[in-house]
């Protein structure tokens, strides 16, 4: 599908190839005889309705970082569909976990998914993607109604294999008082392009993101998150932390837009990123749009090799190389990962990182 | 007996959009040439009056009078206060990037006494200054406060006390976060600048800073108001016996 | 006032001298709104340029007809583009008068002490006075080093003809924007500065001398070539508002700088604010060279300029400092670009933006890092003050690495003043408006540190008087 999807919000230099996403991440042709049926599983706790027709809300909602059109594609092509709604006051503590696993006879997931969180509610849902088929396809639409004082946890754990391709779009519209939390873990796929807005127009609103990507070989990853700060008082962290080998082709745009009258605002914005090939490429455009006086922004961007001092001293401690790699990756991994609430899946993805390591000829 | 520098009268001081009352039907009267003290636990109201009477924009006054020199100045801005005579030793000094301390008190001066300040004077009197405070000469050439330390900061604020000679001096807690040398340092600076036309509000828990000082009242507050004044000697009791058994003193 | 009766005088004559040709073209502009290329031969045979460049300045013409108006950045509306002629070729009675120079602008040549026959001349109404003088003095100083000064369109066929022709635009090529292009078919005037192997010149060189030589400040054309191991400290502009009828510039800068030489480019830019400021700026550093550029926007109603350094030879560094201060009206997008394109190349970029009385103050920036550059280091810092909310500062920074044995770093900062330090300041003594100039006074110090004392002493005066009125 040709649409300038993952567009940066402000235009800069054509010729650097980031105000949108490249071709190749474009989205998915519909295949000829359809997307068929997907591989989905859901367990969802006590307390959470998942029957019932969604809230009108989500017919015109506010879009996700991927863009209305992508948006459009993603909710009318889904075949996985889901929607998910907790009651006024009720807190979850047990995460509703939706997978989809790909596989030759199931290559296609796209899902759609709907959260309504009410006044005071609090829930966590937990998307896990995995297996691995040739050109398939796993893409979601996740679109959050957070009403006031709602808590809701979106934890999306991308583990595909190196011949899926991964779309993936949040859109998240606050109410006062509401708290959003996303991580997103993107760690396969030989293309991973997502793409969250949040539309913080009401006070006291805030929204965290804890990102982390791996890309390799011919990998190409693409991302675009935007927080539009428009109430009072309201908080934004996004913090992304990846790792880029092989020819892996990667392009981070993170945005922090402070509108007129988002009086305290604070958005916070950071990216390392750890380069273990020559030919990898990374990209990236962070922006802090700034059209109120009383906030604070600040954002930050660390690109390059691991450190050598550090390397050095884990080593004289006694770790091999790919040991002292692995422990600097972990550290930068952690405060995504750590935000997993199950303790099966936290191990998974710390193993699936460490195999990854270990598969790369690296050059250090 | 000459009229008082400042009277407070019955004041009243809110904070914030809920207009919480910090101070309530205080009064207080400075004359020249007395050092007042003030003490109570945190959170009495202390710092909120020195930034009140020093016109804290984020503190209101909704009832009372402040008189300095028998003018009324209770809704004047900072900078007509310290024309006016009047100094606030910061407690937390704030820092500020790309303007030299030299440059600065060239330019604070120049404000508090309306006249061009004469340069080669000017200067004579700043080095003269920071060396009675053991202050490294080169600190007048940085940017105000920025990475001084603690004490450093303490010290400039006398610096500023000594360089602009106010009519009253308001200390908050200039004392604290310093080394025993340094709170000495920084009392006889207090003392230097003392003399019998000008005042002094000191805010401290702390006994040392007052040396070489003769106190005249001590005010205790407690719930936004004043509830006992007395000599000097309170200061040693209180600091030995804590507001505690003040409190029952006042009970019995 | 008598001072400007004399001036008068002056601009009648050098009307005349300018607009010799005019009756001639105007024919040809009312057929044709368009710029075509009887236009530009025109300029060519006035100016006597050689065979290439009137070559060259049409193939600039064709490109510039090609290319779109870029698609991002603040909006260039303001600008007619289907008549540029006009802007090119201004009539005769859009040539200004002392009486039509806006009163804002006199107002700051008072309060800024701009002698009196100099603001005739910044206001683009008088003759150039003794600036001349003081122009050939410098000319003869550094000539004595082997240093040559001189105007660009003298270079063109002078002795050093075959080292233009060879690097004029070779850096900034026509096709690398539409303004660009059409610097290329319309530039005029300018300097050609060349500095041969470790010639150290002692005192800045300042193109403000020559201003006013006419259509310099409008399509100038500057050429700077510092040969191995040598130093040129080049000054761009003056503080003091420049006035012109005809409201877009789009200057071109080249720098050349060799093997371990060092070049330091300072600009205050302070455009009278109807002007769309277009401007293209660029050096190439050979090894072991530096690159220093401060940079200073205050005037203009549009910019767009972001000085850019290619790290051509290994171990090639550059520095930008810069400063950014818009008020009502202005939208200036400035920023910096640079390719690391060699080993151990280094660049930093630090750059403090200013938004006030609903000005746009933008940072935009590029950092590439291309494959092979291992070992290079960079570092981008901006902060931006806002001083009221009608306000806007955008900080659009991207980087493009291609090498992983790199050391990139990025680090963004917004905010306004704080109360506390404007209550500290005032507790002292100090009105709340000049605790406010004092403090963005003192945010742009890092930049005044790196200016000439008398560029510095004029910076601090602008913020002074930009800041005027800054309270209720």
């Amino acid at each position: 599908m040709n649409t300038k999807m993952n567009r940066l919000p402000v235009p800069t230099w054509n010729h650097l190839g980031v105000n949108f996403a490249p071709a190749a991440a474009a989205l998915p042709q519909v295949p000829a005889d359809g997307w068929g049926t997907a591989n989905a599983t859901a367990a969802v706790p006590a307390g959470i309705r998942t029957n019932g027709p969604a809230s009108e809300i989500f017919d015109t909602f506010a879009e996700s970082g991927m863009g209305m059109a992508a948006d459009a594609f993603l909710a009318a092509n889904a075949n996985v569909k889901g929607h998910i709604a907790v009651g006024e006051g009720a807190a979850i503590e047990t995460p509703a976990v939706l997978e989809v696993k790909l596989d030759e006879g199931h290559p296609y997931a796209l899902s759609y998914l709907t959260i309504d969180a009410a006044k005071n509610s609090a829930l966590t849902v937990v998307q896990v993607l995995r297996g691995d088929a040739e050109n398939g396809v796993a893409a979601s639409l996740v679109r959050i109604n957070a009403a006031e004082g709602a808590h809701v946890k979106l934890v999306q754990v991308q583990l595909l294999g190196s011949n899926a391709r991964r779309w993936g779009a949040v859109a998240i519209q606050q109410a006062e008082g509401s708290h959003v939390e996303q991580v997103r873990i993107e760690l396969g796929g030989k293309v991973s392009a997502c793409g969250t807005r949040t539309l913080q127009d009401h006070n006291k609103s805030e929204y965290d993101l804890d990102a982390v990507y791996f890309g390799r070989d011919n990998d190409v990853l693409d991302y675009n998150d935007v927080s539009v700060q428009i109430g009072r008082d309201t908080l934004c962290e996004m913090h992304t932390a990846g790792v880029l080998t092989g020819n892996a082709d990667k392009i981070l745009r993170g945005t922090v837009d402070f509108r007129r009258g988002a009086k305290r605002g604070v958005g916070h914005e950071s990216e390392d990123v750890l380069l273990f090939s020559p030919t990898a490429r990374n990209r990236t455009a962070p922006l802090i749009l700034c059209g109120e006086e009383e906030v604070e922004g600040q954002h930050a961007a660390s690109v390059g090799r691991l450190d050598e001092s550090k390397l050095y001293y884990l080593r004289s401690r006694g770790l091999s190389e790919s040991q002292a790699r692995r422990l600097m990756v972990d550290a930068r991994f952690a405060p995504a990962i750590e935000k997993i609430p199950l303790e099966e899946l936290r191990t998974e993805v710390r193993e699936t990182v460490a195999r990854r390591l270990d598969d790369e000829q690296l050059d250090g | 007996m000459s009229s008082p520098l400042l009277e407070v009268k019955d004041l009243q001081v809110t904070v914030g959009e809920e207009n919480k009352v910090l101070l309530d039907g205080l009064n207080l009267t400075v004359n020249p040439g007395e050092t007042h003290v003030l003490m109570g636990h945190n959170g009495a109201g202390k710092s909120t009056l020195m930034s009140a009477l020093m016109g804290d924009p984020r503190y209101t006054v909704t009832r009372g009078q402040i008189l300095f020199r028998g003018q009324d100045i209770t809704h004047e801005t900072a900078d007509v206060r310290a024309r006016a005579g009047m100094f606030l030793s910061f407690q937390t000094p704030e820092e500020i990037p790309g303007i030299t301390l030299e440059s600065f008190l060239r330019t604070a001066q120049a404000a508090v006494t309306g006249k061009p300040v004469k340069v080669m004077k000017f200067r004579h009197e700043l080095a003269a200054q920071m060396d009675a405070l053991n202050m490294d000469p080169a600190y007048a050439d940085r940017y105000l406060n920025v990475g001084f330390s603690g004490g450093e900061k303490k010290k400039a604020e006398i610096l500023q006390l000594l360089m602009l000679k106010p009519a009253l001096a308001l200390l908050d807690e200039t004392d604290s976060g310093l080394d025993v040398d340094a709170v000495k340092t920084v009392a006889s600076g207090i003392k230097a600048y003392h003399n019998e036309s000008n005042a002094l509000i000191i805010i401290t828990h702390n006994a040392k800073i007052l040396e070489g000082l003769q106190v005249d009242y001590v005010h205790v507050l407690d719930d936004a108001r004043i509830v006992r004044t007395g000599n000097g000697a309170l200061v040693g009791e209180i600091i030995e016996e804590g507001f505690a058994a003040l409190k029952e003193d006042e009970a019995e | 006032m008598r001072a400007f009766e004399t001036e008068k005088t002056e601009v009648a004559e050098v009307d005349r001298s300018i607009y010799d040709i005019k009756d001639a073209a105007n024919a040809a502009f009312e057929v044709n709104s368009g710029l075509t290329p009887e236009i530009v031969e025109k300029i060519s045979e006035e100016k006597h340029d050689p065979e290439w460049m009137r070559l060259f300045r049409l193939k600039a013409l064709e490109t510039y007809n090609k290319m779109p108006v870029q698609n991002w950045g603040p909006s260039i509306e303001g600008l007619d583009m289907s008549n540029i002629v006009t802007y090119v070729r201004p009539n005769t009675e859009m040539r200004g008068k002392w009486s039509e120079v806006p009163d804002d602008i006199k107002n700051t040549f008072e309060r800024l002490g701009i002698p009196q026959a100099e603001r005739a001349s910044l206001a683009g109404v008088g003759a150039q006075y003794d600036s001349e003088v003081v122009y050939h003095n410098v000319k003869a100083e550094v000539a004595a080093q082997g240093v040559v000064y001189t105007d660009m369109e003298s270079a063109l066929t002078g002795p050093y003809a075959e080292m233009v022709r060879k690097h004029f635009m070779k850096l900034v090529p026509p096709t690398d924007h539409k303004f660009a292009a059409l610097h290329g078919a319309v530039w005029s005037g300018g300097s050609f500065v060349y500095v041969p192997a470790g010639v150290h010149v002692d005192i800045p060189l300042q193109s403000y001398f020559r201003l006013n030589a006419r259509g310099a400040g409008q399509f100038e054309h500057t050429l700077i070539i510092v040969d191995k191991g040598a130093y040129l400290h080049f000054i761009e502009g003056c503080s003091a508002p420049k006035y012109n009828v005809a409201n877009l510039h789009a200057g071109c800068v080249e720098i050349f700088v060799g093997e371990g030489a060092r070049v330091r480019y300072s600009t205050i830019e302070n455009w009278s604010k109807n002007m769309y400021n277009l401007n293209t700026k660029r050096a190439k550093v050979e090894k072991g060279g530096t690159i220093e550029w401060v940079s200073g926007s205050f005037g203009s109603h549009t910019s767009c300029l972001y000085p850019m350094s290619i790290l051509q030879g290994e171990g090639a560094r550059m520095e930008f400092t810069g400063i950014t201060f818009a008020g009502a009206g202005q939208d200036l997008d400035t920023g910096a670009k640079v390719v690391h394109a060699a080993p151990h190349t280094t660049s930093h970029i630090s750059t403090k933006s200013i938004a006030r009385d609903g000005g746009i103050s933008n940072f935009r920036s590029s950092v590439v890092v291309l494959p092979g550059a291992e070992g290079s280091k960079s570092s981008v810092s901006c902060e931006s003050l806002m001083l009221d909310d009608r306000s806007r500062s955008d900080t659009i920074p991207e980087m493009d690495i291609r090498c992983d044995a790199v050391d990139v770093g990025h680090e963004a900062k917004i905010g306004r003043i704080s109360e506390d330090a404007i209550f500290y300041l005032m507790s002292r003594g100090i009105s709340e408006e000049d605790a406010r100039a004092l403090i963005v006074g003192g945010f742009a110090e890092p930049i005044a540190k790196e200016l000439p004392l008398e560029y510095a002493v004029e910076m601090n005066n602008l913020i002074h008087l930009e800041m005027k009125g800054s309270i209720g």
